[in-house]
């Protein structure tokens, strides 16, 4: 089915998503959702996903009134078999995002936050948890230490201390994999500008099989990592063949038990996916009582847990981003202009570089829904003549909350544009 | 004893309302039909979408128009489907007679009818009710998918498909007995007029009720 | 062609006026609820996003730490295992390079 797959490495998925031809009307709502345009098919007939042109970011199965769209990856039963194997230590990944909807599938209303009632369900299923929040955290250390450096680079002529290449501005957020899909399927000469950063999701599946073997005093091989995301193209990521730092980190110190690659993580769970493991084992997540996370590595602070918004990534860099610059926090904390669900948001801070004792604007730009918002930034990043330095991008509309993995609310659409029909017709 | 007197049974006006119901409603059901089994190639689909859309925007636009120009006679459309009498119980318990008069070519008693029967005013309630709903659910999934509420669309998609079979089947029905009722069908397609002593049998009530000379009116 | 081809019609006079302005009431009621009715859900069509969005902030707003260089998990985490950001280790574990995927496309 997939063999013309040709924007795909080996062993990655080649494409989460699917459509059922049985389920689709030919309507052609998911095309207004599809960021790229992926969806083929006349109007009136029935939908198939190109995948060359598919980012896997899952709004055409968010989105589809009849449930055409599906997953082409589904791990529940693997997940609940190594739960199960008392040898293996499995750490559950979980994504901020995940907080505050998987209550829905379980009779809570929209936005409840869940997470000591998430917490417990996990532990009851056998789960060690490893917030991502705080590989958000770890994100943004190193993200906006990267940050700095480009611009000390950019305004101050600074050499790199490691002697490493040094990106150009503005640098673009690299956390959401549908995004860094876009740039190297569509954009390739914007690679330099990615943040070379990992993704929270794939730090955290290395963090848990290097720094984490001491915190569960388990070897790398005993630990399975479950990345518990908001996101479909998620699936997709934790699959690319680079992500296996871990195994070459163990190898290169003795510490690999066997010959044996293992990825950083080894699967994904979705929202969704999570919400049926959960059924699946007896476990009601809403009657749970609150547990902690129960290790460091659930550590997190509120600048990790805005990662799931539109802006979240942007305030949490700019938070320490300015500290480390200033000296001083940011206040007040919060960074009103990059919150809310305007299509592309941005600011600018001024603030005093106290290494150069020089006064320096950042100005920023933050997208989401890149399907309606991102050509003209691209556009004038491309032509030269962007006025931002820094520039965060998520794929779905309002970010990852509402992300492709997510569950489905069936009382809302994420249309964010005017409320204009569209009449279909090729 | 037959004479040649004729009553005006259907204006123009309502003529061409059902012409037009005709040239949209025939597509629409049998592009309907291809579009539920999706049978075809992909631009053959397309196609019959495309025809689907184009007899749905003519069926619209055709019960606007009859709605504002013939506002008075939906009223009284209205009016005659939804007056019910004890009448009606009994002609569905004979089903009006015509089983026994096509099958068993046997003529039994029928209770008097109105300008319709009770079959008529039960396929007037699908028609307007369903043809209302159709209409409505067709736009939306035409147009509006993408920003209305998921589940919403899908029960707009679900009514859409119910009330389509149901106004698919009764039209076969409608097809059958109003080219059966022969003087009937020419009324409609041809002259609007129906011979007196034809309505006298097929709707006493109407005839005794609401029928007048012209004569005894315009002069 | 004779002026009048048919000798009867129904009485105009047949529908009255108090049952004109009923029924047309209720038929200009049936069909503006639908309007309505579409008006209503799109209006609330992303209040589930802004739940959500909500319920992060909410977590930022009651959090003891706030800001990420103040996580003493993540110090931790430099000061035992990976050095400092975009250090040695970090370049090795934490980052990443991408790929140009457009070469299989002609």
């Amino acid at each position: 089915m997939n063999v013309a797959a040709k924007t795909y490495q080996k062993g990655e998925i080649p494409g989460v998503i699917a459509i059922k031809a049985s389920a689709c009307k030919g309507c052609d709502a998911c095309k207004r959702h599809c960021p790229t345009g992926a969806i083929t098919g006349s109007f009136g007939a029935t939908h198939s996903v190109d995948v060359d042109s598919c980012l896997s970011c899952g709004q055409c199965l968010i989105n589809c009134p009849f449930g055409a769209p599906y997953e082409t990856s589904d791990t529940v039963d693997e997940v609940i078999a190594r739960l199960k194997d008392r040898n293996t230590t499995v750490v559950g990944i979980i994504a901020p995002a995940v907080r505050v909807a998987i209550g829905e599938d379980f009779g809570l209303p929209a936005g409840s936050l869940v997470t000591g009632k998430l917490y417990g369900s996990m532990k009851k299923a056998g789960f060690e948890i490893l917030d991502n929040n705080f590989a958000a955290d770890l994100t943004i250390m190193e993200e906006g230490t990267e940050f700095i450096v480009r611009a000390r680079h950019a305004v101050f002529g600074e050499k790199s201390e490691h002697g490493a290449e040094i990106g150009p501005l503005p640098q673009f957020t690299s956390c959401c994999p549908a995004w860094v899909r876009l740039v190297e399927t569509k954009y390739p000469t914007l690679i330099p500008n990615l943040s070379s950063a990992k993704s929270p999701q794939q730090m955290a599946g290395t963090v848990a099989k290097t720094y984490g073997t001491k915190v569960w005093g388990k070897s790398a091989e005993k630990i399975y990592t479950v990345g518990i995301m908001p996101c479909t193209a998620k699936k997709l990521e934790a699959s690319r063949p680079e992500f296996n730092n871990a195994y070459e980190y163990n190898k290169k110190n003795g510490r690999a038990l066997t010959d044996k690659p293992y990825p950083d993580i080894d699967t994904v769970l979705t929202t969704r996916d999570l919400s049926r493991l959960f059924k699946k084992l007896k476990i009601n997540l809403a009657a749970e009582k609150d547990a902690d996370g129960g290790s460091l590595l659930a550590d997190y602070t509120g600048a990790g847990t805005i990662f799931g918004n539109t802006g979240g990534v942007m305030e949490a860099a700019l938070r320490t981003a300015y500290a480390v610059l200033t000296g001083e926090e940011l206040k007040p904390l919060e960074f009103k202009p990059v919150r809310g669900l305007k299509g592309v948001k941005s600011a600018s801070v001024k603030l005093k570089d106290t290494k150069y004792n020089k006064e320096v604007t950042v100005n920023v730009a933050v997208i989401h829904n890149i399907a309606e918002n991102i050509k003209p930034v691209i556009d004038e990043v491309l032509s030269g003549r962007s006025p931002y330095h820094f520039i965060e991008v998520m794929n779905c509309p309002g970010g990852c909350i509402n992300g492709g993995g997510q569950p489905i609310y069936g009382n809302g659409s994420s249309w964010l544009g005017a409320i204009r029909p569209l009449f279909a017709w090729k | 004893m037959i004479s040649q007197k004729t009553i005006l049974k259907h204006p123009l006006s309502v003529r061409i309302f059902h012409y037009l119901l005709i040239l949209s409603f025939l597509p629409l059901a049998v592009t309907g039909v291809f579009l539920y089994f999706k049978p075809l190639s992909e631009s053959a689909m397309n196609l019959t979408m495309q025809i689907h859309v184009v007899a749905g925007v003519v069926l619209t636009l055709d019960a606007i128009a009859f709605f504002l120009i013939g506002f008075n006679r939906v009223v009284l459309f209205l009016k005659r489907i939804f007056y019910f009498s004890i009448n009606d119980i009994k002609w569905f318990a004979i089903l009006g007679g015509y089983p026994q008069k096509i099958l068993l070519r046997k003529k039994v008693v029928v209770p008097s009818m109105g300008k319709y029967n009770s079959g008529q005013k039960l396929f007037g309630i699908c028609v307007l009710i369903g043809g209302t709903i159709l209409i409505f659910t067709g736009w939306i999934l035409w147009a509006l998918p993408h920003l209305m509420p998921r589940e919403a669309v899908s029960l707009l998609g679900t009514l859409h498909t119910f009330f389509a079979w149901v106004l698919t089947l009764f039209l076969l029905v409608h097809l059958f007995l109003g080219i059966y009722m022969f003087d009937d069908f020419k009324a409609m397609i041809l002259h609007g007029k129906i011979p007196y002593d034809e309505a006298k049998e097929m709707a006493p009530l109407w005839v005794e009720k609401e029928i007048i000379s012209i004569s005894e009116n315009s002069y | 062609m004779e002026k009048q081809s048919y000798q009867y019609i129904e009485n105009p006079l047949h529908v009255t006026r108090r049952e004109f302005i009923t029924i047309g009431g209720i038929v200009a009621a049936f069909l503006a609820l639908p309007a309505v009715w579409i008006k209503m859900v799109t209006s609330s069509n992303n209040n589930y996003i802004l739940a959500r969005t909500k319920g992060l902030y909410r977590d930022d707003e009651k959090a003891s730490i706030r800001v990420s260089h103040a996580n003493k998990s993540v110090a931790r985490y430099y000061k035992e295992f990976g050095g400092e950001p975009l250090g040695h280790l970090s370049h090795e574990l934490l980052h990443t390079k991408y790929i140009n995927r457009t070469k299989g496309l002609s």
